[in-house]
Formats: structure tokens, C-alpha cells, sequence
């Protein structure tokens, strides 16, 4: 799909190819997920030609040259834990490409900064699903399935804290009060005490003190199979203001151990998640957006 | 929702996956009689596994006062609340579990405790309940007018967890060889699904490496044949850390089997939950007998007629003195001529303990010499 395609042309295509097989309306009509409002899938997302693709950079002013696609979201009810309501029902995407790497800009309405990870606090945060593959059909929704893997981008508040604090998100900002007593790394050479932070000491990526970029890149093939890629070349940067999360984040078209490379001129598809964190929401427990159609334009 | 058998509740139920008992299962008996709430364990645990940053607030191991200490605050109440109330028939539970009582979309009937929840570790301690005017149990004894009791707990390592249910990841896990319930710490991307599912409350939050830790019963330990920090720490000696056999193999001359299956003096904790978790507790004999229903199942009433009875019964009584009598794990004991002897896999002895020590009870005229003048009489040894 490419310019000037409406929901009309999108839907009057959908019904001409079928149930199954055709984007958005396909993935969706495979998993018995349609109700009369998905019916209609949103417009594509095109994101054009700019000299330096803004993933790092929400308020950018080449933003104001990509189209506004705005995707309904929805509780995921699919797979348990169920998210019970929806507390957003849309979200904002841009995308823009320089030739080398692909920029999204996400927009959604959120009056409650969550930043930390702690004891029933859980974070705010946005996803991005691609597929590994060029396919006129997405894999499904259900974040990709046997056989079918999908590359997926997420950026969380709290990393971005991380980023921004280096690495000062813990104990002492959860509670800004607290009064330790003696701690391993107080007493025990480092290499030792490190050992109490075990996640770390494990090597889970989730548990690192300090990191480069507030996107992580994994890729799934269906709900549970989240795998952490090691590359750090995913970017990203989300500011809250007037009650809303502007989060920009990239890739390089080339993607290091996620599938084929996007290439500009061909229309792939994009997925959407949101997690609002002062609602409860973390892992299933997301909004979702279907599948739109992401097409790349070539360079002019 | 494949079927699983749960022996605690005399049937099958339902649970998200198929039932796969290991070759033997990490088991505590916990005698409540002899608990003074000393936190020994605690400490020993906390000292061991949970004094570092982030982990301020995690006890693996707790002591807290029934009826109205908890930790986290109001851990059974609320999830008792929350099944409402279910009925046995007989020896066989006739109510629903919480897996079988999970709502649309959840896989665990569960609830969230919070930050403040699990800021009062000694919530209640001390505090007894009961009536000084209505004194229906034990009326005889004066201590019977008002009852608390100290309930030890740690991670109850079910055979059917609701940390592993809940876990969308898959990120924990039972080992085959010992049954021990761990979390994956590549593998946790910190969800807390576990936190909310588990009735018992003890898969906890790290809040410095952001993923979920918890009681790994002292597993380096058990790999020597060693019993855990928290039983070895244990000065009332009411902790007895041992493998349950399959139901199915149960064999008399291990602790745990005797115990659990032979005596059934020894009883699990919440089992119409439906997690057949695998802490077992010799009820207090001082306690009302349907609190102690609703607490440890059916079985109560028998199981303190038999502990009131373990003078008369030498090889109840051996076992009993062979807790916190070694550090390594007993893997069969007897009692012969007022010895219990713990043996290790080779049958090599690793302990005895006389049923009733030797003493000398000195004569009242007892002499002795102070300061070069005759004395009779007691002396106390100072």
C-alpha cells in the first residue's frame, strides 16, 4: 500500500483477498480477534525519506513531515493474565527513514509518570512489533508464532531513567529515606558482592545497573518466548509532558540478528503495545494495536 | 486444563501443567510446639541469602505470631477471603482450589500485597486471642485461656507451585531430582505475576536487579546433604529438613514418609489451596481445633492426640529428638534399647540420641567445703 491509501481502499482490498492473508484484517480474522471496530484497520504508516532519522529525539521538528496514523488499542484479552480494562484507547505513530535506519515516534496519553521498578510498582512503557521477514502477511499478533518470529522494540520508562540518572533507579529512589545497614559491597571485595545482586551476577540484561540505550531489541515466536538480543543499537528517548509519553525510538534497517533488513520501497508491517504502569500493567497484561501496514519509501 | 492427582486433597484437580512429581521431594517439618520466636532461622537465613542491596525488605524465612501476625500483613486471610468458604467431605476436599477458582483470563485465584504489606515483618507478635470467660479447649490448664502460637514459614516448594502457573515466561522452574522451586534469574523479566499468584507470598521483588527471588532451600546445602541455614540455626531444634518419597514409595524408615504419610502428625499448610505444598506442620496442641482445620486440613484433632501422647511413644519421640541433632540430612532412622539413630544413604550412622539423657540426682545432704568450712545442703552451681 502505498500513497493515499484511506481505510476505505484498506478495507474494500481486505474483503476482496479474503479473511485470511491480507494485513492487518488477516493476522487479526486468524486468531478470532475481530470485533466491529478492528474491522476497519488503519491507514499505513509511511515513513519518509529525512536526512537524519530523529530515533532519539521525540520533539524533533522532521517529525512534522510524517503522516499521523492513529491506532486504536485494545486490553489484551488473548492469552492470561488478561489486562482487565483498557486506560488508553489510542496511540500516535510517526516513522521516518534516513537510508540507514528507521525512526518511529509514539504518542499516548499518560498523566502518571512511572519510572521505577519496585514492590507492585511497575513501569510505563511502548512497544514495537516487526516482522523477521518480508511477507504480504504478518505473523501473528500474538507476538509472531512457531515458525513465524517477529522483532520487537520496547522502551520503558524506567530505562529511560536509567539512561538519563546513569544507573541511579534503585533502593535509594524508590525510597528516598531509607537508611541501609551494612551491605555486601560495603564489606566484601567487589567481585564478592556482586554476587548478591543475583540477576546481574546471572547476566540477565533486565538487572543491569547501568545501560547505553532505553530500548531493548528481542524476538519472539508467540506469547511467553521473549528473547533478548545483545545488540545496543536500538535508540530511543521518551519525555511526559502535559500528560502525555512522547517516545521516540530506532533501528538500523540493517538489524543485527533480528531478520531480513528492512528495506526502503517494500511495505512491511508494524504492531503496537503499551503498558500504562500506576494501572498495574506489565508482560500480557498490555494494551495491543493490530497490525498496519509500514511502508518504507525509497530515497527521492 | 490438564488433570493432576493432589494426594493432600484425596483428588484429582486441575493445573496448567501436566503433573510430573520429582524422583523425591525437598520437605521442612516444622514442630510449632517448640518455636519461641527467637528469628534464629530468620537471621540465619537473612545473614546467608538476603542481606544485600535491594533485598531489604525479603524474608525467606519468617516467624510470625497466629492468629494476627502475618508476613506479608493479612497473607492468608486475604486469599482465604478471597476462595470463600469451602467445605471438606471427609478426608477429601470438596471445595474448589485456586487454580480451579482462577477467574477469566488468570490462571491463579490471587491477590497484590503491597509495599506496606511487606513493611511489618512483626505484625501481631505476641499478641494472643481467645476468650479469659469462654475457655472450651483444654479447660483444665490455665495457659488455655487465651492461645497464640508461632507458625514457621519459608517457601512450601509445592509439588503444584502457583509461582509456575503464573509465570507467562516459564521462568521457574521444579527440579526433578529434589523438587525444589526456583526462579530462572536469566530468565525472570520481572513481571511479579508470582508475587500476586502466590498464596503463601514468598517469590519476592529484588529492587536493585529488578527480578523475583526466593527461598531456594539452601540448595548448595542439600547438594553436600546438608539441612538448610534455617533448620541448623534452629536452638528449639523443631526443624527437620528431609525428602518426601513419591506417595506412591513411601517408606517408613525415612523421617519425612513416617512422619507425612505413616503418622500423619505432620500436616500441610492451606492444602484446599490446591498447591500440595510440601512444609509440614505438627499442629499446637493448645489451639482451637477449628482454626487449626481451616489452618492445616483435616487431620488436626488426630495429629495432637498423637503428639500428646509421644511420651508413651518411643518411636515418635526418637524422631522427634533427632531434629536439630546434625547438620546432615537423615536419610533413614530407628529407635532400638531408648536410642533414635539418624542414618545417612549408606546406612552408615551419623547420629544417636538417647531417649532419655543419664542424670544424677544428687542427695540432699550433699557436702562440700567453702572456704575450708563444711557445707550441706543444695549448691548451685555458681
Amino acid at each position: 500500500m502505498g500513497d493515499g491509501v484511506t481505510r476505505r481502499d484498506a478495507l474494500i482490498a481486505a474483503g476482496a483477498v479474503g479473511a485470511v492473508g491480507a494485513g492487518a484484517l488477516g493476522a487479526a480474522g486468524v486468531i478470532g480477534l475481530v470485533s466491529d471496530d478492528d474491522a476497519v484497520p488503519p491507514e499505513a504508516l509511511r515513513a519518509r525519506v529525512v536526512a537524519r532519522a530523529p530515533a532519539d529525539d521525540p520533539a524533533a521538528a522532521a517529525w512534522q513531515q510524517a503522516n499521523e496514523v492513529v491506532v486504536p488499542l485494545l486490553a489484551q484479552k488473548i492469552a492470561p493474565p488478561f489486562l482487565d480494562a483498557a486506560g488508553v484507547a489510542e496511540l500516535r505513530v510517526r516513522a521516518l527513514h534516513d537510508g540507514s535506519g528507521l525512526a518511529l515516534r509514539l504518542e499516548w496519553e499518560d498523566d502518571s509518570v512511572d519510572d521505577l521498578d519496585g514492590v507492585g510498582r511497575y513501569h510505563d512503557a511502548v512497544a514495537v512489533m516487526l516482522p523477521t521477514r518480508a511477507a504480504t502477511t504478518p505473523p501473528p499478533i500474538t507476538m509472531g508464532g512457531g515458525g513465524t518470529p517477529v522483532h520487537i522494540l520496547q522502551w520503558r520508562a524506567t530505562w529511560q531513567r536509567d539512561v538519563d540518572s546513569r544507573g541511579k533507579t534503585g533502593v535509594d529512589q524508590i525510597y528516598p529515606r531509607v537508611v541501609h545497614d551494612v551491605m555486601p559491597d560495603d564489606v566484601l571485595p567487589p567481585e564478592t558482592a556482586a554476587l548478591y545482586w543475583v540477576g546481574r551476577a546471572a547476566g540477565n540484561p533486565l538487572s543491569l545497573a547501568t545501560r547505553e540505550t532505553p530500548v531493548e531489541q528481542v524476538v519472539a515466536e508467540g506469547f511467553g518466548t521473549t528473547t533478548h538480543l545483545p545488540s545496543t543499537a536500538a535508540r530511543g528517548r521518551g519525555t511526559n509532558e502535559d500528560g502525555r509519553w512522547r517516545v521516540a525510538l530506532g533501528v538500523p534497517l540493517e538489524r543485527e540478528g533480528a531478520g531480513e533488513p528492512l528495506q526502503p520501497g517494500q511495505t512491511w508491517h508494524a504492531a503496537f503495545a503499551v503498558w500504562l504502569g500506576d494501572r498495574q500493567n506489565r508482560g500480557g497484561r498490555k494494551h495491543y494495536a493490530n497490525w498496519i501496514p509500514l511502508h518504507l519509501e525509497e530515497r527521492a | 486444563m490438564p488433570r493432576v492427582h493432589n494426594w493432600q486433597l484425596g483428588r484429582d484437580m486441575d493445573y496448567p501443567y501436566q503433573g510430573e512429581r520429582p524422583e523425591r521431594q525437598f520437605t521442612m517439618i516444622m514442630d510449632t510446639n517448640k518455636c519461641i520466636a527467637c528469628q534464629s532461622c530468620t537471621i540465619a537465613c537473612k545473614s546467608t541469602w538476603t542481606w544485600g542491596k535491594g533485598q531489604e525488605y525479603m524474608l525467606w524465612n519468617n516467624i510470625e505470631t497466629k492468629p494476627f501476625g502475618f508476613y506479608p500483613t493479612g497473607w492468608d486471610v486475604n486469599v482465604l477471603d478471597l476462595l470463600s468458604e469451602q467445605a471438606w467431605n471427609g478426608d477429601t476436599y470438596a471445595g474448589k482450589t485456586l487454580f480451579e477458582a482462577a477467574p477469566a483470563g488468570e490462571r491463579v485465584l490471587g491477590w497484590t500485597a503491597d509495599e506496606a504489606d511487606w513493611s511489618y515483618p512483626n505484625i501481631g507478635e505476641d499478641e494472643a486471642t481467645g476468650s479469659a470467660d469462654a475457655t472450651p479447649y483444654l479447660p483444665d490448664k490455665p495457659h488455655s485461656m487465651m492461645w497464640m502460637y508461632y507458625l514457621q514459614r519459608i517457601c512450601n516448594h509445592c509439588t503444584y507451585p502457583a509461582c509456575v502457573a503464573a509465570c507467562p515466561r516459564e521462568a521457574i522452574y521444579k527440579r526433578p531430582e529434589d523438587g525444589v522451586v526456583l526462579v530462572d534469574q536469566t530468565r525472570c523479566r520481572g513481571y511479579q505475576e508470582c508475587l500476586t499468584a502466590c498464596p503463601y507470598k514468598k517469590t519476592m521483588f529484588n529492587l536493585e536487579t529488578r527480578v523475583t527471588e526466593k527461598c531456594i532451600g539452601c540448595y548448595p546445602k542439600l547438594e553436600q546433604g546438608l539441612q538448610t541455614q534455617c533448620t541448623t540455626a534452629c536452638i528449639g531444634r523443631l526443624r527437620l529438613t528431609n525428602y518426601l518419597s513419591r506417595p506412591d514409595a513411601v517408606d517408613p524408615r525415612k523421617p519425612a514418609d513416617f512422619l507425612v504419610h505413616v503418622r500423619k502428625i505432620a500436616l500441610p499448610l492451606y492444602p484446599q489451596l490446591g498447591l500440595e505444598p510440601n512444609v509440614y506442620y505438627i499442629p499446637p496442641v493448645h489451639v482451637p481445633a477449628d482454626y487449626l482445620t481451616q489452618m492445616f486440613g483435616p487431620g488436626v484433632e488426630r495429629a495432637v492426640e498423637m503428639y500428646n501422647a509421644a511420651k508413651d511413644d518411643p518411636e515418635l519421640l526418637g524422631l522427634l529428638m533427632l531434629f536439630g541433632s546434625t547438620e546432615r540430612i537423615i536419610d533413614t532412622f530407628d529407635v532400638r534399647d531408648g536410642v533414635a539413630r539418624g542414618y545417612d544413604e549408606q546406612g552408615a550412622e551419623i547420629v544417636a540420641v538417647p531417649l532419655r539423657e543419664p542424670t544424677f540426682v544428687r542427695p540432699l545432704e550433699f557436702a562440700t567445703e567453702v572456704n575450708g568450712e563444711p557445707v550441706t545442703g543444695y549448691r548451685h552451681n555458681t
